[in-house]
């Protein structure tokens, strides 16, 4: 891999700092029309923020609405924040000359969205949803490509005869790990996961965690993983960021943060996860 | 109680360039009003499947083969499109596994609920609004009345998941179905989502059919576990019953997956899950006999053989004549 700039080994895969992002706010129609007022806006994230080592998963997580996607967006570069940085590497992604830089770390970041629709082309077979990231940045072509193409299905649990197929002839929870199948397919130093377990069963999420885990420690991989799932963050993540109307409000590590949460609404979020009681322990 | 939707040997095919895929194959179920049934099972068992041949929404060219709906004493499998979309909404909530299908994302979200109450129970369009911000704020929308002006995609992906909820719920359905209804939702939220849909059952004796992969949220919500695997029922019972004694070999291998908060299991970020080996086998592919015997430490040569139907064991019905013999166990 080259790289510009002789910063890139010291930091961090990602930083971000002092992030903020502010929305419009919709306003019914005849309330528009009163004239010398500004237009409302929506803080949906505040001042955040943290950093994430090489190698190493940081799990954001927080309720509905706390501005967990919206802060994935950003990081990804699809969605400009209002105030604030994020570094890739080192790299500024939103300074004023950085299209170069989002067009670089195209290939090096990769995000499995929420919503697996969003990132399935519903006319494209899966052989080309999954193959287009390797044939964009020229990774493999024919045989070879088609052999990746499989290669990641069997990854995440399919098999390659599936290649032929439409998303819509998958479940669910088959759609999810054709979104995980194609991010993984550019062979990304840096994935942002938001809830990429969150529509599969718990044979299949034990899978994919695994498989991501796996590509972690075998590749180095660094994650930013958000999900409300707090087993799974436990699973998985070595930091924790909580996130409550936008603002971090608690920051810790892993071990530290299920030991003894610290602010009030992590202990919320802890003791709100439904219970199982199973009459065989282990 | 009495049934308010009964399956009856269900089949649902899906023909094929070469020959007919069986998607669901023989499944028999049924919910009282009042109650929540939960539906469980791995990706692509053929959970959605079930809830679409219900409300006659299969896709195309998925279509009932075999078997009888029944909602109350009125057949539904055979219904004219135009009655079974009287049916929809009305009598039978939906709530889709993918969000994006329920919602409009031309329309501000307050137009859709108050247009979708309107339809299926007349009333002043003041009186609807005045409702629909009752909804929002019933599924846990903050500031709903303001929300009322927002399009879809200016919601979270848990709110969306939320609005698709009150979307269901603008009908008043006798029978709500509920794929994937909180996989989005954070727990504080699925909690809430979870009290509204009891409630709904004890106030008003509304049936529920949840489909889900989270056996926490079965534990918390349902009265009865139907366990499905490869289009056929494994296991179904009484919730506490499955979860604290699971006989079929796949309801214990699920158990088995789930990752956990107790310290006793390992430490954070370091154990691996433990998976149940091998995968679903695609619908084109289904073993002979029993379809789980592949992956099944329990298997005898006659599992590759021999079809299991659900047969009585405890409080509930298994369908595998290894872990549950005719005879009744009832030491552990
Ligand atoms: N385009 C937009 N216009 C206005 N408000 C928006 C827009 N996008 C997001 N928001 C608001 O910003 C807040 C944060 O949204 P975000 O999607 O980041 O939440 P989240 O933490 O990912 O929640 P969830 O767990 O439900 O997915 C929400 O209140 C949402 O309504
Ligand atoms: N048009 C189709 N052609 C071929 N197979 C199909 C088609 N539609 C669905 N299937 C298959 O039918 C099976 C059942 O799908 P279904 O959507 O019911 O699964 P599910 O249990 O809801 O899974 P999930 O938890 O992932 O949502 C899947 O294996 C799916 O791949
Ligand atoms: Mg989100
Ligand atoms: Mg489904």
């Amino acid at each position: 891999m080259k790289h510009s700039t002789p910063t890139t080994t010291v930091a961090p895969v990602l930083s971000v700092e002092g992030l903020s992002r502010d929305f419009n706010i919709p306003v019914p129609f005849l309330r528009r029309l009163v004239p010398g007022r500004p237009r409302p806006v929506f803080r949906a994230v505040t001042d955040v923020s943290f950093e994430i080592p090489r190698g190493q998963t940081y799990a954001l997580v927080g309720e509905s609405g706390s501005g967990k996607s919206t802060i994935a967006r950003m990081v990804v570069g699809l969605t400009r924040p209002t105030a604030g940085v994020v570094r890739i590497a080192g790299h500024d992604l939103f300074a004023p000359d950085a299209r170069d830089t989002r067009q670089a770390m195209r290939r090096r970041i990769q995000m499995v969205f929420q919503d697996p629709q969003a990132s399935l082309n519903p006319r494209w077979r899966v052989e080309a949803i999954v193959g287009e990231p390797i044939r964009a940045f020229g990774l493999a072509s024919g045989r070879a490509l088609a052999a990746r193409v499989a290669g990641h299905l069997e990854t995440v649990g399919l098999s390659a005869a599936d290649a032929r197929k439409y998303p819509h002839e998958f479940s669910g929870g088959q759609r999810q790990r054709i979104a995980i199948a194609r991010a993984l397919a550019s062979e990304p130093e840096f994935i942002v996961c938001d809830e990429p377990t969150s529509a599969l069963d718990v044979s299949v999420q034990a899978q994919v965690l695994n498989l991501l885990r796996t590509l972690q420690s075998d590749l180095g991989l660094t994650y930013l993983f958000i999900s409300h799932d707090l087993a799974v963050v436990r699973h998985m993540a070595q930091r924790v960021g909580v996130l409550q109307r936008g603002i971090l409000v608690e920051e810790a590590d892993t071990k530290t943060f299920f030991a003894g949460p610290k602010a009030e609404y992590s202990q919320m979020l802890l003791s709100a996860v439904p219970k199982i009681r199973k009459g065989t322990d282990e | 109680m009495t049934d308010l939707l009964t399956l009856t040997d269900l089949v649902v095919d899906i023909p094929h360039r070469r020959g007919t895929l069986r998607a669901i194959d023989g499944v028999s179920l049924s919910i009282a009003r009042g109650e929540v049934l939960g539906l469980v099972g791995e990706s692509g068992a053929g959970k959605s499947m079930i809830g679409n041949a219900v409300i006659g929404l299969l896709a195309r060219p998925a279509h009932v083969a075999g078997g009888e709906i029944w909602l109350g004493d009125r057949r539904i499998d055979r219904l004219a499109p135009h009655q079974m979309r009287q049916l929809r909404g009305r009598r039978i909530g939906m709530i889709f596994q993918d969000p994006q299908t329920s919602l409009n994302p031309l329309m501000r979200i307050g137009d859709q609920l108050v247009e979708t109450i309107r339809l299926h129970r007349p009333m002043p369009a003041a009186s609807a609004r005045t409702e629909a911000i009752r909804l929002l704020d019933e599924v846990g929308i903050p500031a709903p009345e303001e929300r009322m002006a927002y399009w879809p995609h200016q919601f979270s992906g848990g709110q969306r998941q939320r609005i698709v909820i009150a979307l269901a719920l603008a009908g008043e359905p006798e029978l709500i179905i509920a794929d994937e209804p909180t996989t989005a939702l954070d727990v504080s939220v699925q909690a809430q989502i979870i009290r509204l849909l009891k409630r709904l059952c004890a106030d008003r004796g509304v049936a529920v059919m949840l489909i889900t992969h989270d056996m926490g949220v079965i534990a918390e919500t349902a009265d009865r576990v139907c366990v499905l695997y490869a289009g056929r029922v494994a296991e179904t019972g009484p919730v506490t019953e499955v979860l604290s004694r699971p006989r079929h070999p796949y309801t214990v291998g699920l158990m088995d997956a789930i990752p956990s908060l107790d310290p006793a299991r390992g430490e954070p970020g370091v154990a691996t899950l433990r998976q149940i080996p091998g995968a679903m086998p695609s619908i084109a592919a289904r073993p002979s006999g029993c379809a789980f015997h592949p992956r099944c430490a329990s298997a005898t040569p006659d599992c590759a053989r021999v079809r299991p139907d659900p047969r009585p064991a405890g409080r509930s019905e298994v369908a595998c004549p290894v872990c549950a013999p005719t005879h009744e166990d009832a030491a552990s």
